[in-house]
């Protein structure tokens, strides 16, 4: 019938679809061959820049063309005025503008926004921060804007103050936050820095930071960033790397130096300096695993000399860095070791010491989080940050509640279960270690504490016996061989495979590992370089049903008495 | 990953899947269980080519993540994957694949690696495309996407990646290569994409690693760019472009690489970043690129991350370099992991 719409069916839609595309690609690459034609002829001129703007204004990631424009706009440059080259700069701007709007994600446009705001005569900085900040209206978490707004602030000089009060505004519209607070964790620092604590402002501006990003989250406790803020309010700076135990063993002729971060010990250099009885000692300091990587913990061997056994006694001095750090031990006559260790308590080891003020403010927020957390039950960034928040407290205090918490946690939010497991046995270690402390313990016991993983290893190279049977092990680490003294080590019922990795550990008596998920023999070959073991327990292990094992075992650790059921 | 498989093959732009191959990248190099893989692995119910967005209200601010249909597929269909990117170059005039022209060199390093990975490398064309990286290599040394284009770092690596794979570094001047790797390093230890200037740790990543696959890392100031790199460190454990840029995984992926090459990897707070990262885990499975953003994705990534997460099918891909684990064992070039 006349006058009636014609309604085209979905064949003719895909086929008229497909026609437009096929001419819009014919036309872009008829555009794009013109392009690479007019620049292999030396053409730079405004036909090429307008042929390129249809390409870029589709495709802003083709990067070559963004270098041709510049490659005009500087040949245009020498040509031109100064007039003529800042109103090309404009239109430049005006283009990058529309272009931004199409797509402001690529990282071709924005730099070529940043090149042209270099190059032109009169730079309006004042202008890019406002296209700043109407583009972060339209997507606060874009970062290319972010960092191009860095750019202009650093150009424009705008001080970091100007900037605070700017990330105050985004934060109180109170939506998608996470990238002014990332941005606030950079200007504190610089506006208030903490002389003792580098890139963490002060701790009064920490309090008001903590107030301020409580109010974010008790407003909304689902928006994720305002916790992770948190978790970094709560921490403090890496400090530098100090010598935390130097043990010397006559029996070994070595000595052994632990740090309380990774250090590298380069060969020849004066970075870790050895002074026994007041001369110094030219010594190869090696990690335990002898691949000299940053490490824990250094090694070296001592001369006969050193070690002289009718002295009444030998001191030896260990300086790190220039003197940045230094200790001193003492080994007397008649015995086989000596040492020095730091406390881990007076050395604020696992957590600072806390302010009145901010024990205060800390102990609030943990009753405001407790509040919080009978009215979300399942909110699993208010568990974390309760346990967070008594961690910096009173760990020992705090342990069984803790415990109880981290089981919640994993209730409600059981994706991150390994990571809270691993969590949970790093706070279990801390805690022992503290109570080793008093206690001045060599033998510890971390049986049955559902431990998934190892750390702080290098707190105790002095330990002879440690007992970690009933956790959930699935290895050791290489790190394990800080523990220079271990004679007896219990690894019934866990889950370990294998022991592939593990350097020797020079003292090792007694090893116990029933019960575990060890295949083969071969999973115990490092056993055959550890020079004192004699007694090795191995029921309950799949490699108990080989029936050459007893014999492989037998040729492999020879010295060893093994028993396999 | 395999729900978002199509039927021709490939994995589609999805929600979080290049991610989902960077955030198992980054934490097998140091927490190797810390995405809970069970989850990542079982995620296979949907094979769509629109995802659904549906935000979780749990009151406040709204989650993006991707509703897994009940009748997805189950298995992976690495044949179809195959198929796919053995075809994909074919057919010249497509839209999409001309306008990807720009980065070419990495789509063929993507296509290459991820074709490796399956056993099928045999089915690509070795000898065209030796030739055409030959003819990218400009005057400077440096690599360009496509004939035509202009060298960047970028493509230089993806080249170097390609020519490892196939042991034909001899088909450029790998010595001008160097040079130019090396011009581009600024007085801060910072690396420019090209001549124009854009500084990204990306292209610390890229400077570095085709470095190390041609044996000459020591020829740029490794301790200056360490120290950027570092002072790229966020609040939250991660990494950005440049001092001061929001933590990313993709950055991450780049700074965690930068740094296993460099042996640096101790400077990396594991708990924090381990806890970052870990975060990026949808309830869906599969992972997004920061807090609260959705990103698309490839088939190499998704196919890399599933063989990162142990899939037998596929083989051992190194996490440092995102190339397979047995080319790099040939050229002896292993970086430490965190242990």
């Amino acid at each position: 019938m006349h006058g009636r719409l014609k309604v085209k069916t979905t064949e003719e839609q895909a086929e008229a679809k497909r026609l437009e595309r096929e001419k819009k690609l014919c036309h872009y690459v008829a555009a794009t061959t013109a392009i690479f034609e007019k620049r292999k002829t030396g053409q730079l001129d405004k036909e090429a820049l307008e042929l390129t703007n249809q390409i870029l204004g589709v495709n802003p990631d083709f990067a070559t063309l963004w270098n041709f424009r510049r490659e005009i706009i500087l040949c245009l440059e020498q040509e031109g005025s100064s007039e003529e080259m800042q109103s090309l700069c404009r239109g430049e701007l005006s283009f990058l503008e529309s272009c931004l709007r199409v797509n402001p994600k690529s990282y071709g446009t924005w730099h070529h926004r940043c090149w042209v705001m270099e190059h032109v005569p009169n730079p309006d900085w004042a202008r890019e921060l406002e296209l700043c900040a109407k583009f972060l209206e339209i997507d606060e978490r874009n970062f290319h804007c972010w960092d191009y707004r860095r750019f202009v602030v650093q150009r424009a000089q705008v001080s970091a103050a100007d900037e605070l009060h700017f990330t105050d505004r985004l934060i109180t519209r109170n939506f998608s936050n996470y990238s002014s607070w990332h941005y606030r964790s950079c200007l504190l620092p610089r506006l208030h820095p903490d002389p003792q604590q580098p890139g963490r402002p002060t701790e009064a501006v920490l309090l008001k930071e903590l107030e301020l990003v409580q109010n974010a989250f008790f407003t909304d406790p689902n928006d994720q960033s305002a916790w992770f803020y948190h978790r970094w309010l709560l921490g403090r700076a890496e400090p530098e790397p100090t010598i935390l135990c130097v043990y010397v063993s006559r029996e070994d002729s070595s000595l052994a130096v632990a740090f309380s971060q990774p250090v590298v010990v380069t060969p020849g250099s004066c970075d870790l300096l050895l002074f026994a009885d007041e001369a110094p000692l030219t010594v190869n300091w090696r990690t335990p695993d002898g691949r000299n990587r940053p490490g824990l913990m250094w090694l070296c061997d001592l001369p006969a000399s050193a070690l002289n056994e009718h002295w009444p006694q030998h001191i030896f001095r260990v300086h790190w860095a220039g003197g940045q750090s230094q200790k001193e031990c003492v080994l007397f006559k008649g015995r086989s070791d000596g040492w020095c260790r730091d406390s881990v308590t007076e050395e604020q080891m696992f957590r600072c010491e806390l302010s009145v003020e901010k024990s205060t403010v800390l102990q609030s927020e943990l009753e405001s989080c407790k509040e919080l957390q009978a009215l979300e039950p399942e909110n699993k960034w208010c568990l974390l940050t309760i346990i967070l928040l008594m961690r910096a407290l009173d760990p020992l205090v705090y342990e069984r509640e803790t415990l109880s918490y981290f089981d919640t946690l994993k209730a409600a939010d059981p994706m991150r279960s390994a990571y809270l497991d691993d969590l949970r046995s790093r706070f279990l270690v801390e805690n022992s270690i503290l109570r080793m402390e008093y206690a001045e313990a060599r033998v510890v016991d971390l049986s049955g504490r559902g431990l998934t993983v190892l750390c702080h290893l290098e707190q105790l190279p002095l330990v002879t016996h440690l007992n970690l049977a009933g956790n959930r092990l699935r290895g050791l680490p290489p790190a394990l061989a800080m523990l220079r003294c271990l004679q007896v080590l219990e690894l019934d019922g866990n889950q370990i495979e294998t022991l592939e990795g593990l350097p020797p550990l020079p003292r090792l008596e007694e090893l116990s590992a029933c019960s575990n998920r060890i295949q083969r023999p071969s999973n115990l070959r490092p056993l055959a370089s550890f020079p004192k073991l004699h007694l090795l327990a191995l029921r309950g292990n799949p490699l108990g049903d080989l029936p050459d094992a007893q014999s492989e075992l037998a040729a492999l650790l020879p010295r060893v008495e093994i028993t396999l059921a | 990953m395999k729900s978002c498989q199509h039927e021709s093959g490939g994995i589609s732009a999805s929600i979080g899947h290049d991610l989902t191959f960077y955030i198992p990248l980054v934490l097998s190099r140091f927490l190797p269980y810390v995405v809970d893989v069970i989850k990542l692995w079982t995620t296979y119910k949907a094979c769509k080519k629109k995802m659904d967005h549906l935000p979780e209200t749990n009151g406040g601010t709204p989650q993006k993540d991707v509703v897994i249909k009940p009748d997805a597929p189950s298995t992976l269909f690495l044949e179809k994957h195959a198929d796919y990117i053995a075809s994909y170059g074919a057919k010249k005039d497509d839209y999409e694949y001309c306008m990807s022209e720009y980065l070419r060199m990495s789509g063929v390093y993507w296509g290459l690696t991820v074709m490796d990975l399956m056993g099928q490398l045999q089915r690509m064309t070795k000898e065209e495309i030796l030739a055409f990286i030959k003819s990218c290599q400009h005057e400077c040394g440096g690599i360009s996407a496509s004939i035509g284009h202009d060298p960047h770092l970028l493509y230089t690596l993806s080249a170097v990646q390609i020519l490892t794979l196939y042991d034909s570094l001899h088909v450029v001047d790998v010595n001008k290569i160097v040079d130019y790797v090396k011009s581009l390093q600024k007085e801060d230890g910072s690396f420019a994409g090209d001549k124009w200037g854009e500084i990204d740790t990306r292209f610390s990543f890229c400077a570095a690693a085709t470095l190390a696959l041609l044996g000459k890392l020591d020829v740029v100031d490794v301790e200056k760019a360490v120290e950027f790199v570092l002072s790229c460190m966020n609040f939250d454990g991660g990494f950005g472009c440049r001092p001061g840029s929001e933590s990313h995984a993709g950055q991450i992926y780049c700074c965690t690489g930068f740094l296993a090459i460099t042996g640096q990897l101790h400077q990396i707070n594991a708990d924090l970043l381990g806890w970052w990262l870990c975060e990026r885990q949808l309830p869906s499975g599969g992972l997004n690129g920061r807090p609260e953003k959705v990103d698309p994705f490839h088939t190499l990534f998704g196919i890399a991350g599933l063989s990162l997460l142990g899939d037998e099918q596929i083989k051992p891909v190194s996490p440092v370099f995102c190339m397979p684990e047995d080319i790099l064992q040939r050229i002896n070039v292993q970086p430490e992991l965190v242990s």
